[in-house]
């Protein structure tokens, strides 16, 4: 309405300055009507612009009020991502003939226990088994109960030494040598293993400097809900690192259906205005780098620790820095505490147990596309002769001893190199090297062996065994998303890594004590991304070759035994000396 | 001969005076956290522009990048609008050119 009274008045003016002169002067009635539309459009000017003043204060309104919406969504402040994964994986292998030490003493139990029920006795010399050492059924039976309960009471290389050399607890070793229950080398293979995986990840900037970040994740295998399929169930396990689902390796080694919280972590950066940051919870410390390459995801940044050294789900903490540094782009330290065990209260008597723990310190001198390196340190305190794990082969295993000390060192590098004819290659190397530091300590439930020491029954005194490994590999990325990968890495004799979390089936590559070969094929798909910037789907095909040089891959208890000398010994895991996975995925990143 | 010295003196005098006068621009470092609000990828890739929120002033600050390790990230979304980052930056001729821009540290 004002604007239509406007244009009115501005259509009176104009066509007035058109009029006569003559006209203007001569008629002062017409002069005092173009003073009086002055006057009123002299007005409705200041009305416009009042009205303008309005608008912009409405926008200024506006705009307020969409920031203050902008701020508190949730899109500000939270990013969700994750992934789902459906592999196949194809298993084969080739064991070595051993004695299966939980087998035996079970069927020593069994028969025992079936003699005495036959013939509850105690005449002297009535045991089928046991009558020749003057044993009767019930004596026998009772021998064998406080042979276990006696053999629980060691602690120390000496007491175990003097156990084994005590008379009546060698006759009871050889005695059970009556019950061995010997496994025939054979060639264990699954067809197809199917398994699903889904990963939730959350990002919260909770304050200025203060994030939160937290995976979730289902990781299970088709048609159980347990990791039987992995852990050999039924008979003697493959490896230390696949008996069971344990507190390191949940989400990363297939279990059930649950939503495993895998990360969950808090992160206070720019402290004091530097480039230092304090990070604390259940820590990233799996599929560290080079191990990103062949999983055809992003760099860790200033997270993960190096795949060769440590791949287990940590509850823990990291000090970091990154000073900027001309001509050290992206340089970075830090320092990473882990506990790998909680043992509980110490004041009681019967608890002996330390808390296991982790320490490390990590120097990245450099860490660009084209090239990264890292040197590492770690020592791992009060290891443990066996995680907690629930309906294993062994039961419900627990820590029972700590035997050491282990150090590990490491230092490696990766990065890609442009326009390689008509792709790009990735690269990385990595060497390792493990020393150990036994205490006296020996684990009796697992026979008297030590930190990488003596054999079932066979105490070995403490001393520090070094191993060493490297790992290397290229990926050739093509310009049609194919990228194509090798892999090798070698473990010596005494090679022992803390990385039971990796995402091989058979078990950890890096730990192994031998050599492994690795083939895949990534394709990506071309489809644009729509949930975020990094979301992409892919296929991997690959193959891995295992060929074990000795036992004991991925365990620190016991020492290492010459496959080629396998040969009926007493272990307490099956001697693998060959495998074979060939695997596919499916993946989706979101 | 008048004419050689006198262009003589009026070049002693300025080569004087353009010692005594300090240079008007020399290379300032400045530092600087925030969080992305605008990334513009020039057309042929070889640089860019980002526009950082300060932390401190709120204000906002717009570099220059033209090095490929950044602009790398920038094209393949490694480094996206909201990622918060910690820039050092010479702005001695106005351009405001990046010396290093990268995420804040942390995990």
């Amino acid at each position: 309405m004002k604007k239509t009274l406007t244009k009115t008045l501005i259509a009176v003016l104009v066509s007035g300055m058109f009029l006569p002169v003559h006209a203007q002067v001569t008629n002062p009635e017409l002069l005092k009507r173009v003073e009086a539309l002055s006057a009123e459009l002299a007005q409705l000017k200041s009305q416009i612009d009042a009205g303008n003043d309005s608008s912009r204060r409405a926008t200024e309104d506006l705009k307020e009020q969409v920031k203050k919406s902008e701020d508190k969504s949730i899109g500000k402040w939270l990013t969700i991502g994750g992934d789902y994964q459906f592999r196949l994986d194809s298993l084969k292998g080739e064991t070595r003939t051993f004695t299966d030490v939980n087998a035996t003493f079970g069927n020593a139990q069994d028969k025992l226990q079936a003699d005495f029920f036959g013939n509850p006795s105690t005449v002297a010399g009535s045991s089928t088994y046991f009558g020749r050492m003057g044993m009767s059924t019930a004596g026998a039976l009772s021998a064998l109960m406080q042979f276990s309960q006696r053999m629980g009471g060691v602690s120390n290389y000496n007491q175990a030494l003097a156990f084994v050399s005590n008379p009546l607890n060698g006759g009871l070793i050889q005695g059970i040598g009556g019950f061995a229950v010997t496994v025939p080398s054979y060639k264990p293979n699954n067809d197809t293993l199917y398994t699903n995986r889904f990963g939730l990840d959350l990002h919260a900037k909770a304050t200025n400097n203060v994030s939160v970040n937290a995976r979730l994740v289902m990781y299970k295998v088709f048609g159980a809900q347990d990791d039987s399929a992995i852990t050999n169930a039924g008979a003697a396990p493959f490896f230390a690192d696949r008996v069971g689902v344990f507190d390191g390796t949940l989400s990363h080694v297939p279990s059930s259906s649950y939503l495993n919280v895998d990360r969950a972590y808090a992160t206070w950066s720019n402290i004091a205005d530097q480039d230092l940051w304090f990070s604390v919870g259940r820590r990233p410390s799996t599929n560290g780098a080079p191990g990103n390459i062949k999983l055809n995801a992003p760099g860790p940044g200033n997270g993960g620790t190096p795949s060769l050294l440590v791949d287990y789900a940590f509850d823990g903490m990291t000090l970091g820095y990154a000073p900027d540094i001309n001509g050290l782009t992206g340089a970075y330290g830090k320092i990473c505490y882990g506990r790998g065990f909680e043992s509980g209260f110490r004041s009681r008597p019967a608890n002996s147990i330390g808390d296991t723990d982790m320490l490390g310190v990590a120097i990245i001198p450099i860490d660009t596309d084209p090239l990264r390196v890292w040197a590492q340190w770690n020592r791992g305190f009060n290891i443990f002769d066996a995680p907690k794990m629930n309906n294993t082969y062994f039961g419900n295993t627990m820590p029972k001893a700590n035997l050491g000390d282990i150090d590990w060192w490491g230092v490696g590098a990766m990065g890609m190199i442009k326009n390689v004819g008509i792709g790009n290659l990735n690269y990385f190397v990595d060497a390792g090297l493990s020393i150990s530091r036994p205490n006296n300590n020996v684990s009796a439930q697992f026979g008297f062996q030590g930190l990488l020491t003596g054999g079932f029954f066979s105490p070995e005194a403490p001393t520090s065994k070094r191993g060493n490994a490297i790992s290397t590999g290229l990926r050739y990325d093509l310009p049609s998303k194919t990228k194509l990968g090798v892999e090798y890495n070698h473990g010596s004799k005494n090679w022992i890594t803390f990385a039971p979390a990796a995402n091989d089936m058979w078990t950890s590559k890096v730990g192994t004590r031998g050599d492994v070969v690795e083939l895949y094929l990534i394709q990506e798909l071309a489809n644009p991304p729509i949930s975020s910037f990094l979301s992409k789907t892919f296929f991997r095909l690959g193959f891995q070759y295992y060929d074990f040089e000795y036992t004991g891959s991925n365990n620190w208890v016991g020492a290492p035994v010459k496959i080629s000398d396998v040969n009926g010994q007493f272990m307490t895991t099956t001697p693998v000396a060959k495998a074979y996975n060939a695997y596919a995925t499916f993946e989706v990143k979101f | 001969m008048k004419t050689n010295l006198t262009s003589l003196i009026i070049t002693a005098v300025l080569a004087v005076s353009a010692l005594a006068v300090p240079p008007v621009a020399s290379a300032e470092e400045v530092k600087m956290v925030g969080a992305i609000t605008k990334i513009k990828v020039a057309a042929d890739g070889k640089s860019a522009t980002a526009t950082l929120k300060d932390n401190k002033t709120s204000a906002s600050v717009t570099l220059n990048i033209a090095d490929d390790l950044t602009l790398d990230k920038f094209k393949d979304k490694r480094i996206v609008e909201g990622d918060e980052i910690r820039a050092k930056f010479d702005n001695a001729s106005g351009k405001n050119s990046s010396m290093s821009f990268k995420k804040t540290a942390g995990c």
